[in-house]
């Protein structure tokens, strides 16, 4: 490409010296996407309280589960699964974060400026997932590692202490902020897919929440098609050994683990990405 | 230069473009005009690779717009005022796009400056008035500082400084042998700016050349004299192929004659004019008379407003 710059020219050139590395890279569309992320109000607000809600109800939590109990055979894990409550409300605040950061560039027009400067359309919203993805994991780790510090003070000498060594407790805090992660990357898909803001956050939290309490109807075909709703399956990753396998017996239908549960999530994940692909390639912006 | 070979867009079964076939030349400024749903807008928006032709194509400067390694320094594009996330700061907004392409925040501030946006810059979007949603759209445009550049409705809610201003830089970057596409229904700023007009009508381009030809082709001239002998000087030049109005006493308003043809014939008598002007048509004449039958929203007559354009549409409507 050739640009003929003058020195009279109002327009100025951004950067003739520097037009051998301009154009559109993935490095460059992740730096955008990180800019958009952090130039609105909601994200600090939503992250923050995220972390918030971590650490608080962890300590909460710690304090109750571990004031009145004796440490039993499952004590080695309770220090975690104080997490539990935790991420269930954690979750909420990063559906919210993960739908707004898609729909909200349809709802004002945005993303017709996003796929101008990216006429290709799908890098966009590859971009925006990594962004979204590490930015969820990182203040997740930061909030979950604060959390379990907190909880540590509160339970050392009660028997609760963590052996951060034991292989389960890894997968659980490894799991926990994962599967926090990854549920904003779901929620982020159904966005991308329904491309509106109300719509597509009641239907993350429908299925969050509402389908899940629906399912303890005792009518038999349901109970088949629980095991594979996203957060149930997803949650699987940040239960103890023990307690998978106590939900496993109280449930029909087929019995995973912890590993196979999250590979549902991220199943859910991925064909709702694909359908919210197709749909951007295929149809007017 | 921009390319449209048999450009069709459908939705559902209402063509919005129909077919048109078009080239916008670089160095100068092309025009594009035409009522309210006409698909000036569809047209642009299918350049810039958002709307998907049903059929045919367009390119800018040999490709698809979607094939551009570095679109934003290819083509510059306002298609609407505020495609911005109403929550973001005009500045971060243009640094996010900047960033894109590895466009650096130096030309950030650049584009702000030159679209007169420092006051504002910090501020978010979605307090913005409708002229400065549509400087950020203009500063969005230059960012790249591209060799086409694609307006729709420039001045639209600019303030007179800001229309002007917008009238020079357009032409301005023309000079520099740039490819200008500008769309607008203010056929009065169309006529101060553009050398070139492409008018459509229903899907359709009605006419395609420049600005004075355009108006000649779908105008006629009128000699307007005034003289206290009106009534005299319109029996002297009546003749086949010559009408005559006098819209008020004194006045004649003549088809058909020249005015030195006029002038001769009132020496000739020796009647005394006090007024002999040859009254060349308006762009808004030739826009009204090139449209009239194309127009797809109607409001309701207003009388003395219009040429006889209402009157065709409202037949052919009919005829439907």
């Amino acid at each position: 490409m050739t640009t003929t710059t003058t020195a009279t020219r109002p327009v100025g050139s951004p950067a003739a010296s520097t037009d051998a590395g301009r154009g559109v890279t993935f490095p460059r569309l992740l730096r955008s996407e990180q800019i958009k992320l952090w130039s609105v109000r909601s994200t600090p607000w939503v992250l923050g309280i995220t972390a918030l809600v971590i650490v608080g109800i962890t300590a909460l939590f710690s304090a109750v589960a571990t004031s009145n109990t004796d440490p039993g055979p499952d004590a080695h894990t309770v220090g975690v699964q104080v997490l539990g409550p935790a991420t269930q409300m954690a979750q909420l605040a990063l559906a919210v974060i993960g739908v707004l950061t898609i729909t909200g560039e349809y709802s004002t027009g945005m993303i017709r400026s996003s796929l101008t400067a990216a006429p290709r359309r799908t890098p966009v919203i590859w971009s925006k997932l990594v962004v979204l993805f590490l930015t969820v994991l990182v203040t997740a780790a930061v909030a979950v590692a604060v959390a379990i510090g907190i909880q540590a003070l509160i339970v050392n000498g009660r028997g609760f202490s963590l052996d951060f060594g034991d292989a389960e407790v890894q997968r659980l805090l490894v799991g926990t902020v994962l599967y926090l992660a990854t549920i904003g990357a779901f929620a982020f898909a159904l966005g991308a897919l329904l491309r509106h803001s109300a719509a597509a956050l009641a239907t993350v939290l429908g299925l969050l929440v509402v389908v899940e309490n629906l399912f303890f109807i005792p009518w038999k075909p349901l109970s088949y098609i629980h095991p594979f709703l996203p957060s149930t399956a997803g949650l699987k990753l940040t239960y103890s050994d023990a307690d998978i396998a106590s939900l496993n017996d109280q449930m029909r239908g087929p019995d995973f683990t912890a590993w196979q549960g999250y590979g549902i999530l991220v199943a859910w994940v991925v064909v709702l990405l694909a359908c919210a692909l197709w749909r951007l390639k295929k149809r007017d912006a | 230069m921009i390319e449209a070979q048999a450009l069709t867009k459908r939705y559902g079964d209402k063509t919005a473009v129909d077919g048109i076939t078009f080239t916008v030349q670089p160095g100068k400024v092309t025009g594009f005009l035409g009522p309210n749903g006409a698909g000036k807008s569809t047209t642009m928006r299918m350049i810039m690779g958002l709307d998907r032709p049903t059929r045919g194509s367009v390119t800018v400067n040999g490709r698809p717009y979607e094939k551009f390694r570095s679109p934003l320094t290819e083509v510059g594009a306002l298609l609407e005022a505020k495609a911005v996330h109403t929550g973001r700061s005009a500045r971060n907004h243009l640094r996010a796009l900047a960033a894109t392409h590895g466009i650096p925040d130096k030309r950030v501030d650049e584009v702000i400056e030159m679209t007169g946006l420092q006051q504002v810059a910090k501020r978010r979007v979605g307090g913005f008035s409708l002229g400065m949603g549509q400087r950020l759209g203009i500063a969005v445009a230059l960012l790249g500082d591209p060799r086409t550049l694609i307006l729709d409705e420039p001045v639209n809610g600019l303030d007179p400084e800001g229309v002007l201003w917008v009238r020079n830089l357009v032409k301005y970057l023309a000079s520099e042998g740039r490819t200008i596409f500008l769309s607008s229904h203010l056929m009065s700023e169309m006529a101060l700016t553009a050398d070139h007009l492409i008018v459509i009508g229903r899907g359709r381009i009605i006419t395609d050349g420049p600005v004075d030809q355009v108006i000649a082709q779908a105008t006629t001239t009128t000699v307007r004299v005034r003289s206290p002998h009106a009534a005299r000087i319109a029996e002297l030049v009546a003749g086949p192929g010559v009408t005559v109005a006098s819209p008020e006493p004194g006045l004649l308003e003549l088809h058909g004659i020249e005015s030195p043809a006029v002038g001769e014939a009132a020496a000739r008598e020796g009647l005394v004019l006090h007024e002999l002007t040859p009254v060349r048509g308006s762009l808004e004449e030739a826009y009204m008379s090139l449209t009239s039958e194309a127009v797809e929203y109607h409001s309701s007559t207003v009388p003395g407003t219009h040429l006889d354009g209402p009157a065709a549409a409202t037949a052919e409507e009919a005829t439907r």
